[in-house]
């Protein structure tokens, strides 16, 4: 995946020199994940900036090369570094459409890895995606393979509204897959179907993606098919595809990484809830981390992998 | 009970020199008064009256309870429109609170402003947000967001792409001296400094951030020599001086042109009379820059009553046109959050309650 994303930022950066590269650590160093490797020698110093080590900076600057007609993608270096950029992403970015009667939008795509699983810890395992979800003019993106994310950057890239790119960094290198050379995108706000089912609708994304597909593998020998939702875009979600399936199936399980009160799985259960509620057969599940920080030593009880999965799909089909 | 204060050695750290142009007796520093031949002199003289007036009638109108919000630029016309003045038309100007007259002088037409501070559906802001001056597209003025500082690496940004564009302009951003307190301020100095970028940022200290006075805002003397710190250039300004400010802002608008980076200016904006009527003051800015007007014979009694005239028909008859404005019939405020209307604000949008202009709404 990482390779798929750098691809991505290589390919719109030759092909558009208005899209700009700026962070900590992403020039020389390639960034700490080596998303960015290559970028700075190719592209040189005004495309590929290595920015002092201030996030609200880095944003708010963005913001500005945004206004000036510039395409920024600025990459904060862990998703848990976000917060002191929360009030230019709040405040400013996601409201200047608005504000300014549409004159003065700014288009600034935020990549930042996300999640457990590669022994973090507390301040860099986590995912905050429900916080930005919540915030009018924000769009939220989270890719599980290497295809989707190259379709899915360059869709955010060229997509008029600011995306947060939350970028799975468990599956950084261990999800593998072809991904093409050329051009290809991905519409954002369309969720992919990556494994039919008729019992029971698990919703997931990113690295639990996995998780919820290796759980409904398991599920299977007991004689439940699963139907396993991808989303992709976490917001604007894909409702419709979300709705097909729990019509189908009468029941819905949504899994994620992030605390359990107030994340994104407690919207999708509200969602489900007024728009098939007379479908349902059972009580919708959630199958998340906890309501605590990230534990270092604990990380593998935190995340909600598929042991803890199957159990809730055995119940919400009621075998 | 206060804290006891610490003295600070900032004399070991001592700002830079005021500078000044306009004397007492209206006459001016020869250096300074090169290249402000007599129509500008005039213009701005004009462009302060017009800020005074305008803000006389918003004030008037916050009072009313007709608008909600109202920053007054009184007293601070000659830091503002001097700074606009000593800018290119090809820069980016990004507003704090109060410089709506330096987006007039830009050309932002006087209903524009008006519109905006009532909230009608005409304003540049559609009604939406009254708090700032409004954005000026076509002039390249950005409005700011209550969160003071906020704007300062948004023009760093904007610098640092001119910079990289080789292209020649400049941004020039005001704010408080309130702001630099603020993570945004170092954040955006800091990059600006890093970066060598084309950015002016003129802080308008005027001894108070709403309740609090500077010497709580800051222990080192004075808020330019702040830019010390982050290798960009420290300038002290009269800040009642509309030609002492005008001419530093040029100089630093000359830098940057010549690829030497950012300037810090404070401009030191004088105290409030105690009676809260600037005017009465000789220390105003409108009085100081008319005395300099009348020693170049430029400017007469007779003169200045039409003016003010104009300038009280211009206000009074935008006010009247903005008043008459029907508020927005369309509940508009679900657009423009995204470029085109997601599924649940088309949904949130056709649940919405029809308006009942009889509730005011």
């Amino acid at each position: 995946m990482v390779q798929a994303i750098n691809d991505a930022l290589a390919h719109e950066m030759r092909r558009d020199d208005r899209v700009v590269v700026l962070g900590e650590d992403v020039g020389r160093v390639g960034g700490v994940f080596r998303v960015t490797q290559g970028l700075w020698e190719e592209f040189g110093d005004e495309r590929v900036v290595d920015t002092p080590l201030s996030e609200g900076g880095i944003v708010g600057a963005a913001i500005g090369m945004a206004l000036y007609g510039l395409v920024p993608i600025p990459e904060i270096q862990f998703a848990d570094f976000i917060y002191p950029a929360f009030d230019q992403i709040v405040s400013e970015l996601a409201k200047l459409r608005w504000r300014s009667g549409g004159e003065y939008p700014a288009k600034v795509v935020i990549r930042a890895p996300v999640g457990g699983g590669i022994r973090g810890g507390l301040y860099h395992s986590q995912s905050p995606e429900a916080l930005f979800i919540h915030v009018a003019g924000l769009k939220v993106v989270c890719p599980s393979s290497p295809y989707d994310a190259k379709g899915l950057l360059l869709a955010s890239i060229r997509d008029p509204d600011p995306v947060l790119f939350f970028e799975p960094k468990r599956i950084y290198r261990a999800a593998k897959g072809e991904v093409p050379d050329g051009e290809y995108t991905l519409p954002l706000g369309v969720a992919a179907v990556v494994r039919p089912g008729r019992h029971v609708t698990v919703i997931a994304w990113g690295a639990m993606l996995y998780e919820a597909i290796a759980a409904a593998d398991q599920a299977s020998q007991s004689g439940v098919e699963c139907e396993v939702i991808d989303l992709r875009t976490l917001w604007p979600v894909d409702i419709e595809t979300i709705v097909a399936s729990v019509k189908k199936t009468g029941r819905v399980i949504v899994v994620h990484e992030a605390p359990k009160t107030c994340g994104f799985g407690a919207e999708l259960v509200a969602l489900v809830n007024e728009k098939a509620f007379f479908c349902l057969e059972a009580p919708p599940a959630r199958v998340c981390g906890f309501d605590t920080p990230f534990p270092y030593a604990l990380e593998m009880e935190y995340l909600p992998l598929a042991r803890r999965i199957l159990p809730a799909i055995i119940e919400t089909a009621g075998i | 009970m206060l804290i006891s204060r610490v003295p600070m050695p900032s004399a070991a750290w001592p700002g830079p020199p005021q500078v000044g142009a306009l004397r007492e007796d209206g006459t001016v520093d020869p250096a300074r008064a090169e290249g402000i031949p007599d129509e500008l002199a005039v213009a701005l003289y004009e462009q302060m009256v017009l800020s005074r007036e305008t803000d006389a009638h918003l004030v008037a109108l916050q009072r009313q309870g007709r608008i909600t919000h109202h920053a007054s630029a009184a007293g601070e016309e000659a830091a503002i429109v001097g700074a606009a003045a000593g800018v290119r038309d090809e820069d980016w100007m990004f507003l704090a609170s109060r410089e709506f007259a330096a987006a007039l002088w830009r050309g932002m037409p006087l209903g524009a402003l008006v519109h905006h501070a009532l909230g009608t559906a005409r304003g540049p802001g559609r009604g939406r947000d009254t708090y700032a001056p409004p954005f000026w597209k076509p002039a390249r003025v950005v409005s700011a967001s209550p969160l003071s500082a906020t704007q300062i690496p948004h023009a760093a940004g904007v610098a640092w792409s001119a910079r990289a564009r080789r292209e020649d302009v400049a941004a020039l951003v005001f704010f408080g001296e309130g702001a630099t307190s603020s993570a945004d301020f170092h954040a955006g100095l800091n990059f600006a400094g890093v970066t060598r970028a084309p950015l002016i940022a003129v802080c308008r200290n005027n001894g108070w951030a709403t309740s609090l006075p500077s010497d709580r805002q800051t222990a080192s003397d004075g808020f330019a020599v702040k830019a010390v710190a982050y290798g960009v250039r420290a300038v002290r300004v009269d800040g009642g001086d509309v030609i002492a400010v005008l001419a530093v802002v040029r100089e630093a608008r000359a830098r940057a042109a010549a690829g030497e980076g950012c300037t810090l200016i404070e401009a030191v904006v004088p105290p409030r009379p105690d009676s809260g009527d600037v005017s009465s003051s000789p220390a105003d800015p409108i009085a100081r820059m008319r005395r300099h007007l009348e020693g170049r014979g430029l400017w007469s009694d007779d003169r200045d009553a039409r003016l003010r005239d104009e300038v009280h028909a211009d206000v009074r008859r935008a006010i009247a046109e903005a008043d008459a404005e029907p508020s927005s019939p369309t509940p508009d405020f679900t657009d423009d959050v995204y470029a085109s209307l997601p599924w649940h604000l088309r949904e949130q949008r056709q649940a919405m309650a029809p308006r009942d202009p009889a509730a005011g709404g």
